[in-house]
């Protein structure tokens, strides 16, 4: 079977509920992420933007292929793309936290460039951290999230990717953002 | 945490209560048990807007990418291993690591996505190309340089020791020694302009000494045989760039260069002399409080002679490096002449 056969029928193996399928899924999608970001970051240069959607739309057709995009694959695929994003982006966050520690030796200069992205990895650790706390307690809420700010996914994406009603996610993701928002800061009595 | 049939009372509260003003709020927290109560009085109180605005997206690239020390300890570059990181530069990284022999080597690594840019690779393929052609006992030496699965790399001899930034910034340095310094350094630029290569980029943090006493000129990365130079202005647009720049290269770029003029031999000797003037002086000649300052400085600022801020400057020497930072590159003395006045101070016994 050519990769992208292999990308669509594990896409609906998912969808029918086949747990192993989104096992093999996911080292997929999360190379392909990395190679497109790697590219976006290039060029950013020319000037550029990094649009998260336009990223996985464009993973989602190298993996797929155009003639296989239906609309519930496409649904199905941007679920599991928001959750390699998540990774990705926490994993290296967490990685640039702990680089900063290092060793002592290597003298490493920290200029505001580097400082503002130090403190925006400490942040996305933390949304991360919470966000597993929310998914204790309200699951779909952690998905509404995770698709929002990881994957960049608009209300209606969302919506549609989850299979729940435009306003279900505009409410989830209001309180969402308040849960999170009181989790991380602490509460102030 | 919240049990789930508290969890729905919340929720189904919570949005009711969040559009209201909050007086007309406690009717309705008032019918509910303690525990819903508690978790909405604190989500009220949270503030929704502080929530992240843009999706991390570009951190992502940018962690990928600027993540410094990509390669650990033992990973294969070619026939070298890598050891650990030195230091990270704006084109790439140094890392120590060791030849098949076990060997140490410094390793210069162009990162991946740069090599994306055919700038990149060019000039990253120019330093790799100028430093191998030069041999001088002052001139780093190239052992090899090629292509891996990680990007470009040059392996370099291993030099243990200080940069000049580091010794400048450690205080005063006797005469004896600075003279010594001046001569293997101007031997070094007078070796790569007799070869035809400037190095164009001559500052303190480009200067080893090595434990031996003997100095090492590095970095050719803007060497080129001809043509126009080019000021390169990180463009990236955040803070903090143009002041780590400064305090970078552009302290140590002459006024013609500034002007848009090519580039010459002159022109390193005029990076030499401000240099020098900064291991002789203690300062740099034309430090300033701001960027615009410093431009400022470069262009209009009478420098006082080194002897001014400190004894014991051979009369010869002090002058020397005045006319190696004049405006006019005309004036300046060749870096063979600079060499010859050193050599000939620190001959004597």
């Amino acid at each position: 079977m050519n990769p992208q056969g292999e990308v669509t029928s594990l896409l609906a193996a998912w969808g029918k509920g086949d747990q192993n399928a989104l096992n093999e899924l996911m080292p997929l999608v999360y190379k392909e992420l990395h190679r497109i970001a790697r590219r976006a970051w290039v060029g950013q240069d020319q000037g550029n933007t990094l649009q998260p959607t336009a990223l996985l739309n464009e993973a989602y057709l190298k993996l797929a292929g155009a003639e296989n995009a239906s609309y519930e694959n496409r649904c199905h695929f941007f679920a599991v793309a928001c959750t390699a994003m998540r990774q990705i982006l926490v994993n290296h966050a967490k990685s640039r936290l702990a680089g900063k520690r290092g060793s002592g030796q290597v003298k490493l200069s920290i200029d505001d460039v580097q400082l503002a992205v130090h403190q925006e990895a400490a942040q996305v650790v933390a949304l991360h951290e919470a966000l597993e706390r929310l998914e204790a307690v309200d699951s779909r809420k952690s998905r509404v999230i995770e698709m929002r700010y990881f994957g960049g996914l608009s209300i209606e994406e969302t919506a549609e990717a989850l299979g729940i009603s435009v306003i279900t996610v505009n409410r989830d993701w209001r309180l969402a953002r308040t849960w999170l928002m009181r989790e991380i800061n602490g509460e102030e009595s | 945490m919240i049990q789930p049939a508290d969890w729905e009372k919340v929720e189904e509260l919570f949005h009711e209560a969040i559009d209201l003003p909050v007086h007309q709020r406690e009717a309705l927290l008032a019918s509910t048990s303690a525990a819903v109560r508690a978790e909405l009085e604190s989500l009220l109180k949270a503030d929704e807007k502080a929530f992240f605005a843009e999706p991390p997206v570009h951190l992502a690239a940018d962690l990928l990418e600027r993540q410094p020390g990509a390669l650990a300890a033992g990973q294969r570059i070619g026939k070298y291993e890598i050891e650990s990181l030195i230091t990270v530069g704006g084109m790439g990284e140094v890392y120590l690591a060791r030849d098949p022999s076990g060997g140490p080597i410094a390793l210069k690594i162009l990162r991946r996505h740069l090599v994306a840019s055919p700038q990149a690779v060019d000039r990253f393929e120019t330093e790799a190309r100028a430093a191998s052609a030069l041999h001088h006992p002052n001139i780093v030496t190239v052992c090899e340089s090629g292509e891996s699965a990680a990007g470009l790399f040059i392996a370099m001899e291993w030099i243990d020791g200080p940069t000049f930034r580091e010794l400048i910034d450690a205080g005063a340095v006797d005469t004896a020694q600075a003279i010594d310094w001046g001569g293997q350094a101007a031997g070094a630029v007078a070796a790569a302009h007799a070869a035809g290569i400037l190095h164009r980029d001559i500052k303190p943090a480009n200067i080893i000494l090595g434990k031996d006493g003997v100095l090492k000129i590095l970095d050719f990365g803007l060497a080129r045989l001809a043509g126009p130079v080019r000021l390169e202005v990180n463009s990236s647009g955040a803070s903090g760039t143009i002041s780590g720049t400064l305090s970078g290269t552009l302290l140590y770029m002459s006024p013609e260069l500034f002007r848009g003029e090519l580039a010459s031999t002159a022109s390193d000797v005029y990076s030499l002399g401000t240099l020098l003037y900064e291991l002789w002086a203690g300062r740099h000649p034309f430090a300033a409080e701001t960027p615009l300052a410093v431009f400022e400085a470069i262009e209009c600022r009478v420098v006082a002679a080194p002897s001014t801020l400190r004894a014991g400057i051979p009369a010869e020497i002090d002058g020397l490096i005045l006319r190696m930072l004049d405006r006019d590159p005309g004036v300046r003395p060749s870096a063979s002449k600079v060499c010859e006045v050193f050599s000939r101070f620190s001959a004597k016994p």
